[in-house]
């Protein structure tokens, strides 16, 4: 039983830092840009929030700082994406060189040294006494609440339920004919891939100050891609890419339980699980979900840079 | 991740070369088992250079950090000589260019850790006249020599005091790769707790890294959640021991104190101490004695356990004591009969296992899965 509740309690902790950079990527992506640079923000985020905590040992601020980092990073790729238009995807793949790059530069001080500071888990009054799954869902920290409770439901909301998240699709889906409506669509494009960006960063503050705690060169590990790619698995639906990023988290922890219990696979192979789902997650809702593929599909604009004057 | 740095440090390849080389290694307590050659020729103080090479950052606050510890303390007992260092080796052509390059500055010893293999064999071969040393290596030339500590002596002391700490009887073991160290260290470890508590188990996660925290922590937790209450591993740095702590759970480390990352969790950790040895072997060289040699840096002189933890109980730290007496009286924990984990006896009853045949292991004994 411990196993089990152990095993739903590291799939929500993992699955976390993937929620919160694709959120990110939603906002980003249904507003028609696509970034790529998620990776390198995620590293950028890591190594400032335990640049911060080393510093101060708060935990928020070290996550505030954070994303204010990805905050001004995804202004200055926005910058080129969406005012300048520069090639979306160029700009994604050189802000991941960059971010990991620079990361791993500040990083050589920091290198296996344990945050000084971590979110504690919060128990959650009479919930976190339930049978099995009581420990594993409601005693976690503050940011995991956040993320997989509040979060999607605001962006939902943003994006379902209000005037302005129709205008954000709009853009996404035809910018011209927004344009044509009166949408300013520059400027919304421009918010939400700085707000995209700064999830990204956040999640890399949570790997370093909630999960791992502490900061090794290559410790985003791709969770970037995955995160980008969860997010096309998800249709771009917040709620579909918090859930597909908590099954990725259990498919991470159950490598290591596979050893633990000693299944009889290779230790290697375990360690793939996670990249293995990343490729069965793209090409299995093709083949499986002909029919819903309409309602899956990405944003007619994305990817695309808005010209008014070539309309 | 695959850290292509720490990758090879102590490579697979071990696996393979273990066989023939503890031919080499068969006679009993060999610290020093000399070749051969002609020493080299001795050298003035003052002309002297003295070169190290590391395959990780001196501020790692493990591996490389204790062994800049070494180079420290031979600049300081000859201040005249010339000593120079390289961090972060890379496993690649650079490493033989960054050992050639100490030869053409004139190095008379060069010191480095560890398993560049052909890289440095290359070198070595081309520089008669340098001495060299070589971490965790099995390969010996005219001029080549090799050293390692013996952790599988504190690593048993540590599984002692394990064994009576541990409620379960279920330890964890967290390996880099499945190379002698890490088949040496799990094994040692759990037959210290085994004279303690007979059935206790080890279960061992592999990760494929020597540095990896966020894969080590997983680890841990995957551990403590199927019951480990001790954990033990060959990482350079302290993640597990932050897990053990959050869960309270125990943590036995290794290379440094790293105590205030977790003080409550903190059994001990496996130190080395390369101070005496780098020195005596520069002395050596420097007086013209040097030839190459084994060298296995005894319990006591080059690897030790630490102080023990706030939480370790008197009956814990005395039992691994008492072991630790015993071993240094002359005794050997490593005596058959050792079943490996198949359950087929290995070493018969009343055998003593060579100290190379320890430095080799590449089985699991009896009770440690997942290796």
């Amino acid at each position: 039983m411990d196993l089990i509740a152990g095993l739903i309690q590291t799939a929500i902790l993992a699955g976390g830092v993937l929620a919160l950079a694709a959120l990110g990527e939603v906002l980003a992506e249904r507003a028609g840009v696509v970034n790529l640079g998620v990776e390198g923000l995620m590293a950028l985020g890591a190594i400032t929030g335990i640049a911060a905590v080393v510093a101060v040992p708060s935990p928020m601020l070290g996550f505030a700082l954070a994303l204010l980092v990805g905050l001004a990073v995804g202004m200055v790729f926005a910058t080129a994406t969406v005012i300048v238009r520069a090639n979306q995807i160029l700009c994604g793949l050189a802000l991941t060189l960059m971010g990991t790059g620079v990361a791993a530069m500040i990083g050589k001080a920091y290198s296996g040294i344990p945050a000084p500071a971590t979110f504690p888990p919060i128990a959650i009054p009479l919930l976190s006494e339930l049978p099995l799954v009581g420990r594993a869902l409601f005693t976690q920290n503050i940011l995991v609440y956040l993320i997989y409770l509040v979060l999607p439901f605001c962006i939902h909301h943003l994006l379902f339920r209000t005037r302005h998240g129709l205008d954000l699709r709009a853009v996404g889906e035809n910018p011209a004919a927004a344009d044509a409506a009166g949408i300013p669509v520059r400027r919304i494009r421009f918010w939400y891939v700085s707000v995209g960006a700064a999830f990204a960063a956040g999640a890399g503050a949570y790997l370093t100050l909630a999960f791992v705690p502490s900061w090794s060169e290559g410790v985003v590990a791709g969770r970037g891609w995955i995160a980008v790619a969860l997010v096309i698995f998800a249709g771009y639906r917040p709620w579909t890419a918090v859930m597909a990023a908590l099954l990725f988290g259990l498919i991470t922890s159950l490598g290591f339980v596979g050893q633990a219990r000693n299944w009889p696979i290779a230790a290697p192979v375990l360690s793939m699980l996670p990249y293995l789902g990343t490729i069965a997650l793209m090409i299995v809702p093709v083949l499986a979900w002909q029919k819903v593929r309409r309602l899956m599909a990405a944003p007619a604009a994305l990817g695309e840079p808005y010209f008014r004057d070539v309309r | 991740m695959i850290d292509i740095r720490n990758l090879s440090r102590r490579r697979f390849l071990e696996l393979g070369g273990a066989a023939g080389v503890s031919i080499g290694l068969s006679q009993a307590g060999l610290t020093g088992v000399a070749r051969a050659a002609a020493p080299l020729p001795a050298v003035a103080e003052e002309d002297a250079v003295i070169a190290f090479g590391y395959v990780g950052p001196t501020s790692d606050e493990g591996w490389t950090w204790t062994h800049e510890q070494g180079r420290q303390a031979v600049a300081a007992a000859f201040p005249k000589a010339k000593s120079i260092f390289v961090e972060n080796i890379p496993y690649s052509a650079d490493a033989s260019r960054t050992f050639r390059q100490f030869v053409e500055e004139g190095a008379h010893m060069v010191i480095t850790n560890s398993n560049y293999g052909d890289f440095l064999y290359d070198v070595a071969k081309n520089a008669p006249e340098t001495a060299f040393l070589h971490c965790d290596d099995r390969t010996m030339m005219d001029n080549l020599g090799v050293f390692y500590p013996s952790h599988w002596y504190p690593s048993y002391i540590t599984g002692v005091a394990a064994g009576v700490m541990s409620k379960n009887n279920k330890l964890g073991y967290i390996a880099s790769f499945p190379v002698p160290t890490s088949f040496t260290g799990s094994n040692a470890f759990l037959m210290g707790a085994r004279s303690v508590k007979p059935d206790a188990t080890l279960q061992v996660i592999v990760i494929n890294s020597w540095f990896d925290p966020q894969a080590s922590t997983q680890a841990a937790r995957a551990l403590i959640d199927n019951g480990a209450d001790v954990l033990f591993g060959i990482m350079d740095e302290p993640g597990y021991l932050q897990v053990a702590e959050q869960r309270g759970a125990k943590a036995v480390m290794l290379n440094t104190d790293t105590r205030r990352f977790g003080p409550k969790a903190y059994v001990s950790s496996i130190m080395f101490d390369f101070r005496k040895f780098y020195v005596d072997q520069v002395r050596a060289r420097l007086e013209g004695k040097w030839t190459p040699g084994q060298h296995l840096l005894p319990l006591a002189d080059g690897t030790d356990r630490d102080a023990w933890g706030e939480t370790v109980p008197t009956e814990a730290a005395k039992a691994a004591d008492a072991a630790r007496e015993k071993i240094l009286g002359g005794w050997s924990p490593f005596e058959g009969e050792i079943k490996n984990s198949k359950g087929e006896v290995k070493v018969a009853a009343g055998q003593r296992m060579s100290e190379g045949d320890i430095y080799n292991w590449n089985w699991s004994i009896d009770g440690v899965s997942g290796l």
